[in-house]
């Protein structure tokens, strides 16, 4: 029962989180949205048992990235821009596309119910000595070519932002 | 629970993962990350060589790959289960790496316009490349969404890379957000399929539910099951995004003209190709058991494609913008041979053989018009080409051979590559489909000759003001290597739409 509730208490706070930093004009305060968010996500983890993913998810996120993003809000002084007002078809279209995830979701409701409450499987994700092991043995692969993934947004970063000698901004 | 790391687990470990199996693509990684180590070791002025290394190299590359094409233990599973080898991904594979060795050959002559770094380009179609030769065999939807996701931050580097340009950066963050939204979609179906399927109150239930021969398994021992369904409907809609099939083709028209031309031809034609690959391996083996749900999904889609893409590139000027719209009306026509793979073996093999055909073509119109844009790379008019024919004869020949085979003209490869796809639905029993496709080749046909029509019959134009200037770019001179390569495309879409031989015959016997 109190699984369940505190099921709740992170399911919202993780869906408030995210429609605050999307409703936000102000950057600063998006950013800190977006931390309520991962906290109320990384309780879900816990929930589920996956504390490492809990607490990888808090180091990584809120404290790094998230950090990240308020360094840089503040170093560019980034003022909350104005909206322009919603055209009538963009209006008419979001009202359409809504109701259709309302639909969905209520067909998921009535569908998707799964029968008999599930024991909890045996989780390879919640000790660092299991994931270590997946990772070096099963998934060896696609960590290898993370590893490349990571090499190329580096250096899509630099070719992006460094300023080259010969363009209008490099001078 | 875990063993300590003894020897023999170590072996074990070192056992699953055959890193023989994935030559071709440990190869292209290794080559990408020798150019960034060439750049540092060379002097500045042996930079031009770089690019040279990248393509002989990858040359070299498909030489071995041709020569050994069909390696002892194809159809197996290999790094515990997260890849399939067949022959497809042999194809496939050879599949990609020509088409980036085209691109590589294209970026060496769209960045001599642009003052850009060089290396790295080289280097991010080079990764780009092997992810997407993994992700064609992927048999694991780990895998399957690294090497996705791998493509995808490529693309998104690489659309954007022409930083100066506003619609370059435009491009690559519509794109940025697209990619997203789209592999959003696809996770979350993975996430409910991989739920669904490791839940135990279900009959089949299984903990390798990621792996498409366990996942296939399940779904047929549970052929009615909701939850499965949805996740079935959002990894097709994420695949769709990939391969610009309505109504996922919203990005198509921006991207395609903001991103530099090489790359506007990687994505027409690498990054359709993955997407369609992907969705084979997905709706044959891991979806096998769901057909009554995907085959009435990708028939709409197909249909609503196949007009899409004719209707909305009837309008455009912008030559970027009507081979995007044309190349969405393309994946029209390559989903109705997957809707017929799924029911008649035969239009697997004509899906390849339309893709190989759609590469020739896209790859030698693409080269012309690396040739013909300005330093502007953007904004390439249909008028930029009056007069092509006249100045040279060259460039207009093999625009227009090019074309002819994208509108389907006979005999062109092209013609015979809807030829087979087309034989392939009517054996299937795909009449409806049919008929649309017949009325999008019709519409095709008023826009390819528009774009043939600007090269080669003059139209008339105002007489320049005093004052005015003539705003139309100058042509780029054909080196001979580019020359080469497009006199190459072009014989070899007139040679295969007239004899297919034995790559026609290896494609459609099995």
């Amino acid at each position: 029962m109190t699984a369940n509730l505190m099921f709740y208490v992170f399911t919202a706070l993780t869906a408030l989180g995210a429609l605050g930093v999307v409703f936000n004009r102000n950057t600063v305060n998006a950013a800190m949205c977006f931390l309520l968010s991962l906290v109320g996500l990384a309780g879900l983890f816990v929930l589920l048992e996956a504390y490492l993913l809990a607490v990888l998810l808090v180091f990584v996120y809120a404290g790094a990235v998230v950090t990240l993003f308020l360094f840089i809000v503040m170093l560019l002084d980034v003022k909350g821009g104005r909206r322009s007002p919603f055209t009538k078809g963009t209006g008419l279209a979001a009202t359409v596309a809504a109701a259709l995830i309302a639909l969905g979701l209520l067909s998921l409701y009535n569908h998707g119910r799964i029968a008999a409450a599930l024991p909890a499987g045996p989780g390879s994700g919640s000790s660092l000595k299991g994931y270590a092991y997946q990772l070096f043995t099963t998934y060896l692969l696609p960590v290898q070519i993370v590893g490349f993934l990571l090499l190329m947004a580096m250096l899509g970063v630099i070719v992006i932002s460094k300023r080259q000698a010969g363009t209008e901004d490099g001078k | 629970m875990f063993a300590a790391m003894t020897p023999e687990l170590l072996q074990a470990a070192a056992a699953s993962n055959q890193w023989g199996a994935i030559f071709p693509e440990l190869a292209l990684g290794c080559l990408a990350l020798l150019l960034l180590v060439l750049e540092i070791l060379l002097p500045k002025s042996a930079h031009a060589r770089i690019p040279v290394v990248a393509i002989l190299g990858q040359l070299v590359l498909l030489a071995v790959l041709l020569w050994n094409f069909a390696p002892t233990g194809l159809e197996r599973d290999t790094f515990n289960g997260l890849l399939h080898h067949s022959r497809d991904g042999q194809f496939m594979r050879a599949f990609f790496l020509v088409s980036s060795i085209l691109v590589c050959l294209l970026g060496t002559v769209a960045l001599a316009k642009q003052k850009l770094p060089r290396v790295e380009f080289y280097h991010l179609v080079l990764v780009v490349t092997a992810a997407m030769m993994l992700l064609a065999q992927s048999n694991h939807f780990v895998l399957l969404f690294v090497a996705l996701e791998t493509v995808t931050v490529g693309f998104y580097i690489l659309v954007s890379y022409f930083r100066a340009s506003p619609l370059s950066l435009e491009a690559g963050l519509k794109y940025l957000i697209m990619g997203a939204l789209s592999s959003a979609l696809l996770l979350f179906g993975i996430v409910l399929l991989y739920g669904v399927a490791g839940n135990p109150a279900l009959p089949g239930h299984t903990a390798e539910a990621m792996n498409f021969n366990a996942l296939n398994a399940f779904l047929a021992a549970n052929p009615d099951n909701f939850l499965a369904k949805a996740g079935i409907v959002l990894v097709l809609a994420g695949v769709a995004f990939k391969i610009g099939a309505f109504p996922f083709q919203i990005w198509i028209p921006d991207v395609y003209q903001g991103a530099p031309t090489p790359v506007t031809a990687f994505l027409a034609v690498a990054s359709k190709a993955a997407g369609f690959a992907v969705l084979l391996v997905l709706t044959l083996r891991a979806f096998a058991p769901y057909a009554t749900l995907t085959v009435p999904i990708l028939s709409v889609l197909a249909a609503a494609t196949i007009l899409f893409g004719n209707i909305a590139a009837l309008t455009q000027h912008n030559v970027k913008r009507l081979i995007g719209l044309s190349g969405v009306s393309h994946a029209g026509f390559l989903l109705i041979g997957v809707v017929a793979a799924v029911s008649t073996p035969l239009a697997l093999g004509a899906v390849y053989f339309y893709l190989a055909a759609y590469l020739l073509a896209t790859f030698a119109v693409f080269g012309v018009m690396t040739h013909v844009a300005g330093a502007n790379d953007a904004e390439q008019e249909l008028d930029h080409y009056a007069g092509l024919a006249r100045d040279n004869p060259f460039l207009a020949a093999v625009l227009a051979v090019g074309l002819g085979s994208l509108a389907g003209i006979p005999p062109l490869a092209g013609f015979m590559g809807k030829l087979f796809v087309f034989i392939a639905a009517f054996k299937a029993g795909l009449y409806p489909l049919l008929t649309v496709a017949i009325v999008g080749v019709v519409i095709s046909i008023y826009y390819y000759f528009g774009w043939i029509k600007a090269a080669f019959f003059e139209a008339w134009r105002a007489p320049l003001q005093e004052g005015e200037i003539d705003d139309r770019p100058a042509r780029t001179p054909v080196a001979w290597p580019a020359g080469v390569t497009l006199g190459l495309l072009a014989l070899c879409t007139v040679l295969l739409g007239f004899y297919q031989g034995s790559f026609g015959e290896w494609l459609l016997t099995r």
